[in-house]
């Protein structure tokens, strides 16, 4: 059970002066209870790689299935794939429009034709997941703070109940404790087994969290593996749109003058492996 | 799903070009004039002169006909029904009847006419802001308006008001891109059943735009006040407009061919 992308190009208004080629040739996949980042320069295609994982997007060519079905222009295998695959934008707060919070979590369930219970389910479960208790069941979506709205925006994609979430820079404009709590529901939603398809520019996000990183550069995939991997490359030579995260540099640097510590973006094992080798 | 990013209507497509880079002021009178001389036109060797002189233009301006073609898309379902309209609603010779519908020769002979006329004024029309920005589009506009300053006319703050709302066309219809993407993946479904059932359906896409919209125009008061902006006195100009002997020409030569072609027309009438 995957997202399986083969040979992927995609043109923007093709036969017109306007033409871009966003992606020319993309290999990449995702699994159920995975966490994949994708990472790239600005403009390498990442959204437009989004927008294809549930048909948002139809592929100029080459193919993009998800679990057995292949994405094409018919309308049947369109819905199917949407509901498994939830798209989250960026600043998705800015998509509400109900009157209260309930109702929008509820747009996508009655979409899908969901029973009345199972909406209400759906619902529940799914603020919960995003820590908005009952009390604000009935608020109005606009009234809400910015890391609430967000939230909510979340919880009203999960409350289809997708297998596979797609996120693209999830994370942009929180402050850092909204942060930390959107990335826990991600691990937590990863351990449920749905799979985690993570747009990012954060290398200490795609390094830390990620178990393959994929990284795409002009319309290209580049490279793809799993972190430790992208950051040999990385220390190998620069990868236009990616940076060293300090901390590495940090470790790179004390290695240079002579401490054992490993290459590491976990500030933790870090800290262990430098009063390790002083105490030596 | 069909989404909007097929190019829109008229949008500013920059192309190096003899008739992109004329004063927009001639451009703009000439549109006029071109627009007067479609609607003048009554014979079919009228219609067809003015198709050779559009095919010429645009042959010039190095804009594929393609584009043309799809940027006038949107108004093709408004020019049909125009036609249509005209086609059963026009006393006269009946040709052909079925039940209360009849359709007439004059009938026939209005929806043709209407239809070219309207298409050829859209294409004009669309023509110039395919191939001037919409900063040039307000500069000449104000600058062709000043002369009725001296009596109130607020002609700056007219421009001012243009250019802003064609700078934020793009915007807008990228903005409602994004939010009819994010809804449809929500399971949306923007476009099925009758108009009213998708009135209802877009909604959802309504209601997000306009507070964005808001949003952003809110934004951009705060940041022209905090540079500044106090409206058109005493504000200088980066690119000030020039009117060049092509221009004159350029001009000159659209104000013949409409005259010409309609004196011919006149004298061709029986
Ligand atoms: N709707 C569109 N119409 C035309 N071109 C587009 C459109 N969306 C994206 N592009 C172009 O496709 C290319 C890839 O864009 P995309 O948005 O996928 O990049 P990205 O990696 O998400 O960038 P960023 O990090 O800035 O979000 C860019 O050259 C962009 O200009
Ligand atoms: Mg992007």
């Amino acid at each position: 059970m995957s997202i399986t992308v083969r040979d992927l190009v995609h043109v923007y208004h093709p036969g017109t002066p306007l033409e871009t080629k966003a992606l020319n040739g993309v290999e990449f996949e995702a699994e159920k209870g995975k966490w994949v980042a994708v990472v790239g320069h600005t403009g390498s295609g990442k959204s437009t790689l989004a927008q294809h994982l549930n048909g948002l997007l139809l592929p100029s060519s080459g193919s993009v299935s998800i679990d057995g079905i292949t994405i094409g222009p018919g309308e049947k295998s369109l819905r199917a794939v949407r509901q498994k695959v939830g798209l989250v934008f960026q600043y998705p707060e800015q998509q509400l429009f109900e009157e209260t919070v309930f109702q929008e979590v509820a747009f996508g369930p009655k979409n899908w034709g969901f029973t009345p219970e199972e909406i209400k389910n759906e619902v529940e479960k799914s603020l919960a997941q995003v820590g908005i208790g009952p009390e604000l069941f009935g608020a109005n979506p606009f009234r809400l703070s910015g890391g609430q709205k967000r939230r909510v925006a979340i919880a009203s994609v999960l409350s289809s109940r997708p297998d596979y979430l797609v996120l693209d820079e999830p994370t942009a404009g929180l402050d850092s404790s909204g942060k930390k709590q959107l990335l826990s529901l991600l691990v937590d939603l990863k351990s449920l087994g749905k799979g985690i398809v993570h747009v990012t520019h954060d290398m200490d996000l795609a390094l830390g969290l990620a178990d393959m990183v994929f990284v795409l550069d002009d319309g290209k995939s580049l490279l793809w593996g799993p972190p430790e991997l992208i950051l040999w490359e990385l220390l190998e030579r620069d990868i236009r749109g990616l940076v060293i995260p300090p901390l590495v540099r940090f470790a790179g640097r004390l290695r240079d003058l002579g401490f054992e510590v490993p290459l590491t973006w976990d500030p933790i094992r870090l800290a262990e492996a430098i009063s390790g080798s002083r105490r030596k | 799903m069909k989404f909007l990013n097929n190019m829109t209507l008229g949008q500013y497509v920059p192309v190096d070009s003899q008739i992109h880079s004329l004063d927009p002021r001639s451009k703009i009178i000439a549109t006029i004039v071109c627009l007067t001389g479609v609607f003048l036109v009554r014979e079919p060797y009228g219609f067809l002169s003015w198709g050779l002189f559009f095919v010429l233009i645009v042959s010039v301006s190095r804009l594929p006909g393609s584009l043309i073609i799809s940027s006038s898309r949107p108004v093709w379902i408004l020019i049909a029904f125009t036609s249509v309209i005209h086609l059963f609603f026009t006393k006269g010779v009946p040709v052909f009847s079925w039940g209360i519908l009849e359709i007439t020769r004059e009938g026939l002979d209005m929806a043709v006419r209407m239809g070219l006329r309207l298409l050829m004024l859209v294409l004009f029309a669309g023509f110039l802001t395919l191939t001037t920005s919409p900063t040039e589009l307000a500069d000449g506009l104000e600058s062709l308006f000043s002369p009725l300053k001296r009596f109130g006319f607020p002609a700056h703050e007219l421009a001012m008001m243009m250019t802003i709302a064609l700078r934020f066309i793009p915007t807008l219809l990228n903005e409602t891109e994004r939010i009819m993407k994010a809804q449809i993946a929500r399971g949306a479904d923007l476009d099925r059943g009758g108009p009213l059932r998708r009135l209802r359906a877009f909604i959802p896409v309504l209601v997000p735009l306009f507070v964005i919209v808001f949003q952003r125009a809110d934004d951009l008061a705060t940041a022209m006040e905090a540079r500044n902006y106090t409206g058109g006195e005493g504000r200088t100009r980066m690119y000030p407009l020039r009117w060049s002997v092509t221009d004159s020409g350029v001009l000159m030569l659209t104000l013949l061919f409409a005259i010409a072609v309609s004196l011919l027309e006149k004298r061709l009438m029986p």
